[in-house]
């Protein structure tokens, strides 16, 4: 399923692609004989807030020399995975270079020094999110 | 890069932060206990959702110039549908269970009537910001008293129910919550408030047998899905095999007359006489019938307590849920206080270091916590695999409520945290 669809059936987030909100979906017509007897129901969910668009950091030209962070959240496995990764560059794409790191904190806490460690020493980062 | 089994909850995560086309490489689901040759495999494989070599691709996403979408600012309005729905009320029931507005019962349909008739028993306005919630690492949605009145009307309370139901709610805390774990939740509710609404903190305490009991955490369960956008499956609510205690939460009135301790509220600084709901997270309740010591004729309840509390995770704390036989006993044999039980727990029900090191919690959240050196996990650590720790990082991890119809000396346990005591009088 594409993320347009995808995103249509929640009901929630298609106009983050469309850049523009959508109407959800209405309740279905009802018989002819029901319809005196017609009830006003209230909307039981809450306010999300409007998405803020980031836009996505500038790619790189080529990968040719450069420092790729590969970082594992925590989560069991994702370092070996990441080794794995790490494997396939040098074999590969030798002269990028790879360097591991577990960020620290819980799977979602922001680790603000190691993102100051890839502003300052990488040039792209990859990260592992998974079990 | 994400593992297979969270694909649209990745797609949809990076949408609601801002991002809707994230490049995001899978690779097959799961990383975890597989060999070297097996990951090995896996990357020089084919990413599982796009077909193409997983390895091309992740070159391919870091390099490959920004198309427009993808350097788009400004701000993006979610559209949740209309104010109110019109139709029969058959249709009208199928259309909120089929949009995901329901916990797949019947509810009592939120017309102006029944939602005018929830308000009144709160001086707080209808228009006024009860709170926010999130069901998990997602921009919290925001709601109203009268928002929180449509889903108490839902979940089929009564009005003078709403009080409790707008406490719960404006703690922000969902009884869904996004992770792979299918957590537990239970909230204790002490005060005069119980005998006021009628609560059941007798025989059958934690059963279907009263109404407030009843709705009050279905309640919590239908305003975590509606006013704070949990329990969609693979987007917002990922366990792996659900928790049936979701359906309405386990709902604990405390039999505050028949136990011989201080009511929970006050140990958390509540007057007697002040009504409080303390909310508890966790992964379950089970029963304590057949732990260690319950044929001996003198009953040691703190074993009891100790052994059934050894095969949980340390993760979250230890709820004693003690019938007021119990509670009474363990007053007779020298625990004056719930405090002095607590320390004995504490002291008295440990691990191996080894054991600890093992567990998957251990290794996802607290190691990363020993690396920044917090305590005790920094400590534990450093220690030898044989040394014993205690099951809990701290004596606060355990407390102790009493609950029951004295029909027997049985007690449950909660693998269970304290997370927060709310005023229900400031809603009333």
């Amino acid at each position: 399923m594409n993320r347009r669809k995808m995103l249509s059936l929640l009901g929630i987030s298609p106009a983050l692609l469309a850049g523009a909100p959508v109407d959800a979906q209405k309740p279905k017509k009802s018989d002819a004989k029901a319809t005196l007897n017609k009830v006003e129901a209230l909307n039981p969910r809450g306010t999300p807030p409007p998405t803020q668009l980031v836009p996505m950091a500038p790619r790189l030209a080529s990968l040719d020399g450069k420092t790729i962070y590969l970082i594992g959240d925590g989560f069991p496995g994702a370092d070996h995975f990441l080794d794995q990764i790490g494997i396939w560059f040098k074999k590969n794409m030798p002269s990028v270079t790879t360097v591991y790191r577990l960020k620290a904190g819980a799977f979602a806490d922001e680790d603000p020094n190691l993102w100051a460690e890839i502003k300052a020493k990488g040039n792209a980062a990859i990260m592992a999110i998974g079990h | 890069m994400v593992t297979k089994a969270f694909k649209d909850l990745a797609i949809l995560n990076a949408a609601k932060r801002g991002m809707p086309h994230e490049r995001i490489t899978f690779t097959p689901h799961p990383v975890s206990g597989k060999t070297p040759d097996e990951l090995r495999a896996y990357v020089e494989g084919n990413d599982p959702v796009s077909g193409k070599p997983m390895m091309m691709e992740i070159v391919d996403a870091l390099t490959r110039p920004l198309s427009e979408d993808e350097k788009k600012t400004g701000m993006v309005p979610i559209n949740v549908g209309p104010p109110s729905f019109k139709d029969t009320a058959v249709n009208l029931q199928e259309y909120f269970l089929n949009n995901g507005m329901t916990d797949f019962l019947p509810i009592i349909l939120p017309t102006e009537e029944t939602v005018d008739a929830m308000l009144k028993s709160t001086s707080h306005k209808p228009d006024e910001v009860c709170g926010k919630m999130a069901a998990g690492a997602y921009p919290p949605w925001e709601f109203t008293v009268k928002q929180v009145a449509v889903n108490a009307v839902m979940a089929g309370c009564r009005p003078e129910y709403f009080p409790v139901v707008l406490a719960i709610a404006s703690s922000g805390t969902p009884s869904l919550f996004s992770s792979t774990n299918s957590f537990a939740y239970a909230a204790v509710i002490n005060g005069p408030i119980r005998d006021k609404l009628n609560m059941n903190y007798g025989i059958g305490a934690l059963g279907p047998f009263a109404q407030p009991n009843a709705t009050i955490g279905r309640a919590w369960t239908l305003l975590s899905k509606n006013l704070g956008n949990g329990g969609i499956p693979g987007d917002t609510y990922m366990g792996s095999q659900g928790n049936n205690l979701n359906y309405n939460n386990a709902i604990i009135a405390e039999n505050e007359a028949a136990s011989p301790w201080t009511p929970f509220h006050v140990q958390k600084g509540f007057k007697v006489e002040e009504n409080a709901i303390s909310l508890f997270r966790g992964l379950g309740i089970v029963p304590g019938q057949g732990a260690r010591g319950t044929s001996t004729d003198t009953p040691k309840h703190e074993e009891q307590f100790s052994d059934l509390f050894s095969v949980f995770t340390g993760f979250f704390g230890g709820l004693v849920i003690a019938d007021p036989l119990v509670a009474v006993s363990l007053k007779s044999r020298g625990y004056d206080t719930k405090e002095q039980l607590i320390a004995w727990l504490y002291k008295n029900t440990t691990q191996s270091v080894k054991d600890y090191k093992s567990r998957d919690f251990a290794y996802g959240f607290d190691y990363p916590r020993a690396l920044k050196g917090l305590e005790p996990y920094a400590t534990w650590y450093k220690m030898p695999d044989d040394a014993m720790i205690p099951r809990w990082p701290h004596e606060t991890d355990i407390n102790v409520v009493v609950a029951g119809g004295q029909t027997n000396a049985f007690f449950q346990g909660g693998s269970l945290s304290y997370t927060v005591s709310i005023s229900i009088d400031k809603w009333t």
